[in-house]
């Protein structure tokens, strides 16, 4: 049977073989998702997630269990991305390799599936713009509340506890963050209007 | 109704809003209109490029390079901390103890100084006037003059360290050496070896170089970092395949030249200041 997240965490920090690798396949997806919400570029977030399980192993003895191991994972991530976000604010003109990156970014997309025809990877190409733009308009505490429940799959409690909120904060920014999507939504891609607007 | 969505709100709630929406057709618009949004923002269409990326691979690599990082701990455990500062002989203060001790250091100059120790003074000469400071120095003069001479060893060591990285990265570049064991292609104990060394030195000037406030420095020396846990962190006989995957990222990153770059910049600095 599958280990849950606390005992995991425990055998980690006990130095059970093969913990950390367990650790690091279940959590590697979710903190690059929320790494990509902070950072916006494929390369920092993966560089990112390597560098905060690195931190993760060397700090696993200071985990205690009064927060979810993904919690404290999270946080490890969160200042580590914003780490990063100051040092382009301070020398956004620095870095060589991130022109490197952007080139990378806008690099040959992957090859598309035969069967999937130009009109669909239109439509897929465009809903990922719309929904980009539509996250990256809230503000940043209600994205960073949605990025943790949607892509993070954390649970309330546990962002109140990682953010240092009241959980009713949370759940109100929750709130305004999916109705705000949801309004930047219907104003710009049609196929995600109400049935309502779709017959107007 | 996105706590609904979300499958947090307690049963009672759920129930009573579930009734609603049956009954309320405008609100049960608004619930379909959610929905979709929501539905809509999956990994795959926000995070296109996850599906590109080799997650066992990731894994091993974030493994491997966490357990290199603790292998460079033990040695420099101490010095490792941010905001610490090391002297030439491993010993290491943290940043308040630094300007502590530079003022003590100014102030015991002073002292010496007006109690006839002055090269060339008179013994038990009189004593300079109070905001005189050393030989008619100000004491902040003296204080920068410290300062300046930090900044320039920093700079100077900086520059060695990655001249010494440099060398260490042209050698993976290179051809390398075959291995005589089985499992392997390229024999690469001594780049492993260096490597450590190498995470050694920058815990410890890790303090010194985050007192330069050089962005390029460090953002460089992170990286260089990575590359480092990573060889550290190889077999010793490392695959084809694994030294490819550095060299392509040396290139990719342009580690080499950056390190031609930020090293004349840190040299010519040091001779200037």
């Amino acid at each position: 049977m599958e280990a849950d997240d606390f005992t995991l965490m425990e055998q980690v920090r006990r130095g059970s073989p093969g913990a950390f690798e367990t650790l690091v396949e279940r959590y590697q997806r979710r903190l690059y998702r929320l790494a990509c919400g902070y950072l916006h570029n494929h390369e920092d977030a993966l560089d990112a997630v390597q560098e905060a399980f690195v931190k993760i192993y060397l700090a696993r003895q200071s985990y205690r269990p009064s927060a979810h191991p993904f919690t404290w994972a999270s946080r490890i991530l969160a200042n580590r991305c914003i780490d990063q976000i100051r040092h382009r604010r301070v020398r956004p003109e620095q870095s060589l390799d991130e022109a490197q990156e952007t080139r990378q970014g806008r690099g040959p997309l992957p090859l598309p599936s035969s069967e999937e025809s130009a009109q669909t990877r239109q439509e897929r190409r465009e809903l990922r713009s719309v929904l980009q733009g539509a996250i990256d308009t809230l503000p940043p505490r209600q994205r960073e509340i949605f990025m943790l429940r949607h892509f993070g799959e954390m649970r309330l409690e546990e962002i109140a506890t990682a953010l240092g909120c009241a959980l009713g904060t949370v759940k109100s920014s929750l709130h305004r963050a999916a109705a705000a999507i949801r309004d930047h939504l219907a104003r710009t891609d049609p196929a995600l209007r109400s049935p309502k607007g779709e017959s107007s | 109704m996105s706590l609904l969505y979300y499958g947090v709100l307690v049963p009672a709630d759920k129930a009573g809003l579930l009734r609603h929406l049956d009954s309320c057709g405008s609100c049960g618009l608004e619930w379909d209109a959610i929905r979709r949004c929501l539905d809509a923002a999956t990994p795959e269409t926000v995070f296109p490029r996850e599906a590109e990326v080799d997650w066992r691979e990731f894994t091993r690599v974030a493994v491997a390079r966490a357990r290199a990082a603790e292998a460079a701990r033990p040695a420099t455990a101490v010095a490792s901390g941010r905001g610490r500062f090391s002297l030439p002989w491993g010993a290491t203060f943290p940043v308040p103890a630094r300007m502590a001790l530079l003022a003590a250091a100014a102030v015991a100059a002073v002292i010496l100084w007006n109690t006839g120790l002055r090269p060339g003074g008179a013994p038990g000469g009189g004593p300079a006037s109070p905001d005189s400071g050393v030989g008619g120095q100000p004491l902040a003069s003296l204080l920068e003059s410290a300062h300046a001479m930090q900044d320039r060893l920093a700079r100077r060591g900086a520059a060695r360290y990655l001249r010494d990285s440099r060398a260490l990265l042209v050698n993976l570049v290179g051809p390398g050496a075959p291995c005589r064991r089985a499992g392997g292609q390229y024999d690469i104990t001594l780049e492993k070896e260096k490597s450590r060394q190498l995470l050694r030195r920058m815990n410890l000037y890790e303090g010194g170089l985050g007192a330069l406030e050089d962005q390029r420095l460090s953002t460089l020396v992170r990286q260089l970092e990575s590359v480092l846990m990573q060889v550290a962190a190889l077999d010793d006989c490392a695959s084809a395949r694994q030294i490819h995957d550095l060299r392509e990222q040396i290139e990719t990153r342009q580690i080499l030249l950056r390190i031609d770059l930020v090293t004349r910049e840190m040299e010519g600095r040091a001779d200037v200041v």
